[in-house]
């Protein structure tokens, strides 16, 4: 023992070193102990931020589950689905081609489209909001009140939106209330049924209509520039306006794919509905703030007009026209992504309103793009329109026609719409590219559509009509009636609606859904689609028709999409909706 | 320690030494390949207390007592030998490497351990024997090497040619959880650290496969670890080492693509097959065969315009070992310089130097310290710079197969007056100037990396509290920084040259001039480590028959790594922490019964403070039948039989995304933006849910293993089987519905077995002056999900459960369409309103796209007519081989040196899609020739040719097993051959000097003849990464 002490004092300096050492080491051990970088939920809904900051970004949060729909299915629009166009890309898996040749199941529909868990996460997030936003203390008021309640609406109105897009692809959805789910709570959630959702959708939109804001925008309440896009009170009744058109639909209303299925419609007919989605309508026209743009062009590109309902701001740059852009411009490239179809061609009427099938239209099919509606050069680019100070050429082999393995229109027509005015310019520059998600003409022909079905063909639906074909630049005709047969039957207007929801709205993703709820998809997309080969000899030019897609519907199924395959998998309470 | 202790007790028992017999004296030196050894016992045989050790030069001289006339040499580390003195000239002894001794060690966690007495499953080499392998990463000339060693290299270029590899195969579902633990010198180094290390610096390399070796590693152990040390000095005078080598790199394939005129009668006949107008006329034709119009019709060659046939690389190192009994060092210098295979486009307009290059420097200083009797310490500093450098913004070998970008006939190398031209077909639509216009003058990418480790420890004795016991501390930082920086330059004057009317036009939106150079970089990487470790040691034998040995470790570490963080946009990092204690105790009988203990109770901050710890325990015995004398007996050729097992638990802590599993975090999201003029609002958004209860994985480790040793240690055999159960994998969950609304955290569901075997096999022996070494390497893995979170899939066939982790999945083919197939489909689809749903006969792909003969035929496997997503099912193996087989030879005779390891890889499956075998994405290939076509519909080794690029005759699109490549290979991986001169023609002071010429990948035997790629390739990519290089080198080495 007093050898091992001897040996110890004898090294007692290495060892007190050594063990100094290591406690300095080791005792160094207040470090950082959790992830300070994270952030948890007690930072968004933060009980001493005043001014609100977090709880606003994680609102911005609920509004980025918004889409843009530019280019948004694979890289078309999702229009390119229905029977306005095909995509130039057209392959096995190209989003749209898949949709329009019925090419999907349960288990392989498309991403872009299969967007129920994208829903689910965005109604998840408002509901966080809703429930956590109370304990912000925002000092800011508006109408009197904290401010944090304009925000708390504007997350409704948003679940509202969504529960929209989940209603119009899949029927009724699993209604969450204000729920926000744990991994351990019961999530083997029965669908609710059509009618819960769209009284769920349009109560939520009576409910905050009041409390959002309201255009046009003025300060005190509110600031034009910091405010403009947010959802208002003429947001919040054209949704429920567009919900209760919908609902009135055939598909749903009287027309159910699975008649004692309430998850798929409404079990019976009921005239009313219509009444109700015209009333709706009406209210939004009732405001009385807004208008009609002269230019139609317009629409598109200034993003403070009279006509946005409610929109999705895009970026400012010039990708609509390097996507969907005529190729055959090394200067200005576009990539002709979007072909237009023949049959979108030939629904616009002449410039004096009358159908090109029309005897007295002066439709002249060696020169097809003379004297037509001047929608058609607003949308598409033809052969022979102007376009980048030349005139376009679609012709096989001509310029923007070439006819390589380079990506080219299939249809012999390009996308015009939502443009600059590139008319008479070398190069793109940039342009706001906003989505448009509720505009005025879209509530006037909902109108005209809701009136027709549960009024008849009264003179306000010929003016609402009427309207919309005057900014277009129809002639007004001597009756003033811009075209439109006087006297027609509710099913000859019901018909004049449909083809001018067609061309007003071309690629604002309004015909996709649109043949389906007034149930003709099974029609219009089992004939081949269309274009035009245009042969030059010398300088005639022959038109000559061809089929460029065989697209495919399968009816009754694909009227409403299935519920994604897992998610049947996944919990048994989760019906399949008929057919898939 | 114990070597020298080891050492000690051989010098005292030959000290007194008998004086008798012949008294002739001997005189002579020992090397290895590498140098001159001191320190090897030189003993006489039959005589065994006469011997001596070799000096600092490696000479010894010895008076020879006995009437053998045979010397042993016998050096830890190599193969004991026996030597005939036959005159009375110097004698030259060469040794061999060895790892089979029985008195071999192996290093494992903070210790060595003999073969004899070794329980678990370790396996290691000398650095020696792959020291003049030329590659710049250690990992990649382990491959044959090390049984349970698999590695993958999946690309050539400098600098980023390191082998991604696994100790015995993949056993987790977690991405991110197969990487082995690697420790260098008892401190963790990351994947990329590793393979800067100099191989001239290290001195043996182990890697740990069983739980028992890998048990005190503990929360870390599960995916083996490959533990490096380094050289350290061993006393005596300076001794000096030069190596110099250069080589030469050539890709292992050189890509063949057809020329113009084979490319464009291809082109047409996909256009007539698509029924569109064909591209080229027959004047065009005729022109690009005669070749008379080279600027209207060009023919270009583009690989050979802009590779060459061969770079070069040097490789040079230093070092000095030496020192005193207070002071021993090491330190060597190294210097590294790898070229591309990318031609110099030396352009007037611009000097920089965009090829591809990787330079390294090394540096290392190992010193060991003896402060007093007790008190050892040691420094180790090593640095490493390096330059990665690499074309701006192009991918030059991705660019030649891409046919969109660069076609034969596109574009001649150089315009009639010396400008650039550019892509001028319609097949080119981005129109780019030609590629060595942009390698030329589009800049470089440029990386410069600066690695640097500190190691301080410090070793107290404690014999006087009890004989055997020490204490360690240590103190290890290392950093990374690494910096990139960008020049590069936009406008590139191109050209389109018309000779019709010899006129020059200006590619669309280019400019005139040269734009100026821009500039830009950024600090990619910069990270640290600190880790602290004191542990206790002990080790003592009793009664000349308990040996025990324990070892108690507390170990502790911080690791930060700049990243972007979460709601901030500068640079900061949040340190990863780690801390845990581990004890081994290890008892053996004689050396015959053998047991040892390990277990760790560590943990680290990824886990919640409640979870963060966990204990795993491993077990191992051993059975050294040869010392039963019943056994010895019967069976005296034996030296060594021992049966061991090992089984115990390990984890590992590598969750995939969030670090922090148990926390939700909320993540920056997307802009949105209101107002009247475009006002972006910064938003947040709702990260994965956080999971409480989430914690490390754990396997389940069976080892049982035989070692064997025959003939005096000529034979040895080493074999193991292993069954690892690896659970509570972090996965994510596949079963619950979307309606929850958020992701779901990693959950610790996933299980897989993963079971093989691995072992080796050597024989060393004699014959007259030939030495030969001969072994073979074994490792097989197979690996099977016996559990993942997957929803019920649609079809049996669709589920991934019950195969192996990689598994691919895809359409079975069942050869191409024939003209009767298309008729009956046709006939069918007329007769049932035109779908070809219900064909039970023929079934067709759902994409709209009309089948045509020569298009490829997929097997239905649902039976509805359709060909869609529910017909996909497994194909092929993973990409990643399960059996990996090395065979080396090495044979020595005099000064002359070979050794050659041929290594193989077996059961893999590798695709090539996009770029790299498509047409019209890929250059036209000798493949492409062998197309379906109605004259060719038997031997067809390729679809019919088309345009659309997403038919069912795309690997993209319809991935199948007619692309898989059920995949093997057998390669010349590394091949050493020197010359060690004589003794008497070294001049003064220079004490060795070996000639040699080594190569690395010199042959490739595949069995595939689709693609032109290298086999370990990574499956379902473009094949555009830089093409793995053989390299053939010749070198010198002095030891001074």
């Amino acid at each position: 023992m007093a050898i091992i002490k001897n040996t110890i004092m004898k090294n007692h300096k290495n060892i007190i070193a050594a063990i100094a050492l290591i406690t300095v080491i080791a005792g160094c051990k207040k470090y950082e102990q959790f992830p300070v970088d994270k952030v948890g939920i007690d930072y968004i809904f933060d009980k001493k931020d005043s001014a609100g900051v977090n709880a606003q970004k994680y609102l911005y949060g609920i509004y980025s589950v918004l889409k843009n729909g530019h280019n948004r299915v694979g890289t078309d629009y999702l229009d390119a689905a229905s029977d306005d166009a095909i995509s130039s890309a057209s392959s096995p898996t190209n989003v749209v081609t898949v949709l329009s040749t019925a090419s999907y199941n349960s288990y392989s529909l498309p991403a872009d489209e299969n967007l129920w868990g994208t829903y689910y996460g965005g109604i998840r997030q408002a509901n966080e909001f809703v429930n956590n936003i109370e304990v912000v203390p925002v000092l800011a008021k508006y109408k009197g009140y904290s401010i944090k309640y304009l925000w708390k609406s504007e997350a409704r109105f948003l679940r509202a939106m969504f529960y929209f897009e989940l209603l119009k692809r899949y029927g009724g959805v699993p209604l969450m209330g204000n729920k926000v789910l744990t991994i351990a709570d019961d999530v083997n959630i029965p669908r609710n049924s059509f009618d819960d959702c769209v009284k769920y959708i349009v109560s939520e939109c009576d409910a905050i209509k009041d409390s959002l804001l309201t255009a046009p925008f003025t300060l005190p309440e509110s600031d034009a520039n910091a405010d403009s896009h947010r959802p208002t009170k003429g947001s919040a009744l054209a949704l429920k306006a567009r919900v209760l058109l919908y609902a009135a639909s055939p598909l749903f209303n009287g027309g159910n794919i699975d008649p004692t299925n309430n998850l798929t419609g409404y079990t019976d007919f009921n005239a009313a509905r219509w009444a109700a989605a015209a009333a709706a309508a009406k209210d939004v026209i009732d405001l009385n703030v807004y208008s009609l743009v002269p230019n139609y062009k317009n629409v598109f590109l200034d993003q403070n007009n009279p006509e946005i309902l409610f929109m999705r701001q895009g970026g400012n740059n010039n990708s609509v026209e390097t996507n969907n852009g005529p190729v055959g411009f090394t200067a200005a490239t576009g990539k002709g992504q979007t072909s237009p179809t023949q049959e979108l061609v030939n629904s616009f009427p002449m410039a004096n309103g009358l159908a090109i099938s029309d005897p007295a239209a002066n439709y002249n099919e060696n020169d097809p793009y003379a004297n037509r509606d001047p929608r058609l050069s607003y949308n598409i680019i033809y052969n022979g329109a102007q376009w980048l100070n030349s005139s376009i050429q679609t012709f096989e082999g001509g310029q923007s026609k070439p006819n390589s393995a380079l990506q080219q229109t299939k249809s012999g027509y390009y996308l015009r719409k939502f443009m600059g005015n590139f008319e008479t310019t070398n190069t793109y520059s940039s342009h706001n590219t906003d989505w448009l998600i509720l505009r005025y003409a879209d509530i006037l022909l909902a109108y005209a559509e809701a009136t027709n079905e549960s009024a008849g063909p009264t003179n306000d639906v010929y003016t609402t009509l009427g309207k919309i074909r005057q900014r277009a630049g129809i002639d007004g005709g001597g009756n003033g009636l811009y075209g439109l047969k006087a006297g027609m039957t509710k099913e000859e207007m019901r018909a004049a609606i449909q083809n001018e929801r067609r061309i007003e709205l071309a690629f604002e993703e309004s015909r996709y859904w649109d043949i389906r709820r007034w149930k003709i998809a099974e029609t219009v997309m089992n004939q081949p689609r269309t274009g035009v080969s245009i042969v030059k000899l010398g300088s005639t030019l022959n038109y000559n028709p061809i089929n460029i897609l065989t697209t495919r519907f399968v009816a009754p199924k694909m009227y409403l999409y299935p519920v994604p395959y897992d998610e049947v998998q996944k919990n048994p309470n989760m019906k399949q909706n008929p057919g898939w | 320690m114990r070597k020298i202790i080891l050492f000690f007790q051989i010098i005292i028992t030959l000290l007194p030494v008998a004086l008798y017999a012949q008294n002739r004296a001997v005189t002579g030196k020992v090397r290895d390949i590498s140098g001159v050894l001191p320190g090897v016992s030189v003993v006489e045989k039959g005589v065994p207390t006469n011997g001596v050790t070799t000096d600092v030069n490696g000479r010894f001289s010895l008076t020879l007592k006995g009437s053998t006339n045979k010397l042993v040499v016998r050096f830890i580390g190599f193969a004991t030998q026996e030597v005939t003195v036959t005159d009375d000239k110097p004698l030259d002894v060469i040794l061999q490497t060895s790892t089979n001794g029985l008195d071999e060690v192996s290093v494992i966690a903070y210790g060595t351990k003999k073969r004899i007495t070794n329980t678990g499953a370790v396996s290691s080499i000398s650095a020696s024997d792959i020291r003049t392998v030329p590659t710049a990463n250690v990992q990649n000339a382990l491959t044959g090497k090390l049984p349970g060693f698999f590695s993958q290299q999946g690309s050539g270029q400098p600098g980023k040619d390191a082998s991604d590899f696994y100790i015995r195969g993949v056993s987790s579902l977690n991405p991110a959880g197969n990487q082995p633990l690697i420790i260098v010198d008892d401190i963790e180094y990351s994947y990329d650290q590793l393979q800067q290390i100099n191989v001239n610096e290290i001195e043996n390399i182990s890697i740990l496969k069983d739980a028992s070796t890998t048990a005190v590693y503990g929360i870390k152990g599960a995916n083996g670890v490959l533990v490096v040390t380094t050289r350290r000095g061993k006393g005596g005078a300076p001794k000096v080492n030069v190596r110099v080598e250069a080589g030469t790199q050539q890709p292992t394939k050189t890509p063949k693509f057809l020329n113009s005129y084979d490319a464009a009668v291809l082109i047409n006949e996909a256009q007539m097959n698509d029924g569109i107008q064909q591209s080229f006329t027959q004047q065009d034709l005729d022109a690009f065969k005669n070749g008379n119009d080279p600027y209207g019709h060009p023919d270009v060659n583009w690989y050979d315009k802009i590779f060459k046939k061969q770079s070069y690389q040097t490789n040079a190192n230093l070092d000095i070992s030496g020192g005193t009994n207070a002071l021993k060092y090491f330190v060597s210098g190294g210097a590294l310089n790898q070229n591309g295979l990318v031609k110099d486009f030396a352009d007037p307009q611009s000097l920089v130097n965009t090829n591809y290059y990787f330079k390294r420097y090394n540096f290392r200083s190992n010193l060991d310290l003896k402060a007093n009797k007790t008190l050892d310490l040691r420094l180790d500093i090593t640095t490493r710079f390096s330059d990665l450098n690499q074309p701006y913004n192009q991918n030059a070998v991705g660019e030649v197969y891409n046919f969109t970008k660069t076609t034969p006939f596109t574009a001649p190398y150089l315009n009639p007056n010396g400008t650039y031209s550019y892509a001028y077909s319609n097949f080119n639509p981005e129109h780019l100037p030609t590629l060595n216009a942009r390698l030329a003058t589009g800049g470089y990418q440029r990386s410069r990396r600066t690695d640097f480790n500190f190691l301080f420890g410090a070793t107290q004795k404690l014999d006087a509290l009890t004989d055997g016991l020490s204490v360690t501390g240590r103190i290890a930082y290392s950093s990374i920084e690494q910096f990139t920086k960008q020049i590069f330059n936009g406008g590139i004057p191109a050209y389109h040259y018309d000779p019709v009317t010899n006129s020059y036009a200006l590619r669309p939106g280019a400019t005139y001039v040269y734009s100026t150079y821009a500039l830009t970089g950024n600090t990619d990487l910069n990270s640290n480590n600190y880790n602290l470790q004191v542990y206790a040691n002990y080790d003592r034998t009793f009664k000349n028959a308990h040996h025990f040995s324990g070892l108690l470790l507390f170990n502790q570490t911080a690791n930060t790594a700049y990243a972007a963080p979460l709601l901030a946009g500068s640079l900061v990092g949040v340190p990863q922490k780690f801390r845990g204690v581990s004890g081994k105790l290890g008892y053996d009988y004689k050396q015959k019964y053998l047991l040892d203990f390990n277990v760790a109770y560590n943990g680290t901050d990824r886990f919640a403070a409640d979870h963060r710890f966990g204990i795993f325990p491993a077990v191992s015995i051993g059975y050294n039948l040869v010392k039963e004398e019943f056994f010895s007996e019967a069976l005296p050729m034996f030296s060594l039989f021992k049966i061991r097992g090992s089984y115990g638990l390990v984890g590992s802590d590598a969750a995939p995304g969030n670090r922090y599993v148990y926390n939700q975090v909320y993540n920056q999201g997307s802009p949105y933006s209101f107002g009247q003029t475009p006002n972006p609002y910064n938003s947040i958004t709702e990260g994965s849910l956080g999971n409480a209860n989430v914690v490390w994985e754990r396997s389940k480790k069976l080892d049982i293993g035989l070692d064997m040793n025959l003939f005096n240690d000529k034979l040895s055999l080493t074999v193991d089987y292993f069954h690892d159960i690896r659970y509570n994998q972090l996965i994510t969950p596949g079963s619950v519905p979307l309606v929850l609304g958020v992701d779901l955290p990693a959950v610790n569901i996933g299980k897989t077995r993963n079971q093989g075997f691995d072992g080796q096999i050597s024989y060393h022996g004699k014959a007259g002056n030939l030495q030969f070494n001969t072994g073979l390497v074994f490792s097989y893995a197979k690996n099977k999900i016996l559990f993942r979170d997957e929803a019920t899939p649609a079809y049996p066939w669709l589920a991934q459960t019950g195969y192996p982790i990689g598994q691919q999945y895809g359409y079975h083919s069942l050869g191409f369409y024939t003209a009767q197939d298309v008729t009956a489909i046709n006939t069918y689809m007329a007769g049932n309103g035109n779908s070809n749903v219900g064909n039970k006969n023929i079934a067709v792909p759902d994409n709209g796209i009309p089948i045509q003969p020569g298009d490829l035929k997929y097997q239905d496997l649902n039976g509805d007519g359709i060909i869609n997503v529910f017909d996909k099912r497994a194909i092929g193996n993973p990409n990643l081989p399960n059996t990996i087989l090395g065979l080396s030879l090495q044979a020595i005779y005099k000064g002359f040196s070979v050794s050659v390891l041929l290594q193989g890889s077996f059961n893999y499956s590798f695709a090539v899609v996009g770029t790299g075998i498509e047409p019209f994405q890929s250059q036209f290939q000798p493949i492409h020739q062998e197309r379906w076509t109605p004259n060719n519909s038997v031997n067809a080794a390729f679809p019919r040719l088309g345009l659309n690029p997403t038919s069912v005759n795309s690997p993209t699109a319809y991935f199948s097993d007619f692309w898989l490549v059920n995949a093997y290979y057998v390669r010349l991986k590394t091949i050493d051959i020197g010359y060690q001169l004589p003794n008497k023609l070294l001049p003064f002071k220079i004490n060795n000097a070996r000639l040699y010429l080594s190569a690395y990948n010199l042959f490739t035997f595949d069995n595939y003849k689709k693609y032109q790629q290298d086999p370990e390739i990574s499956t379902n990519t473009a094949g555009d990464a830089y093409i793995n290089q053989r390299v053939v080198n010749i070198g010198i080495q002095l030891g001074l």
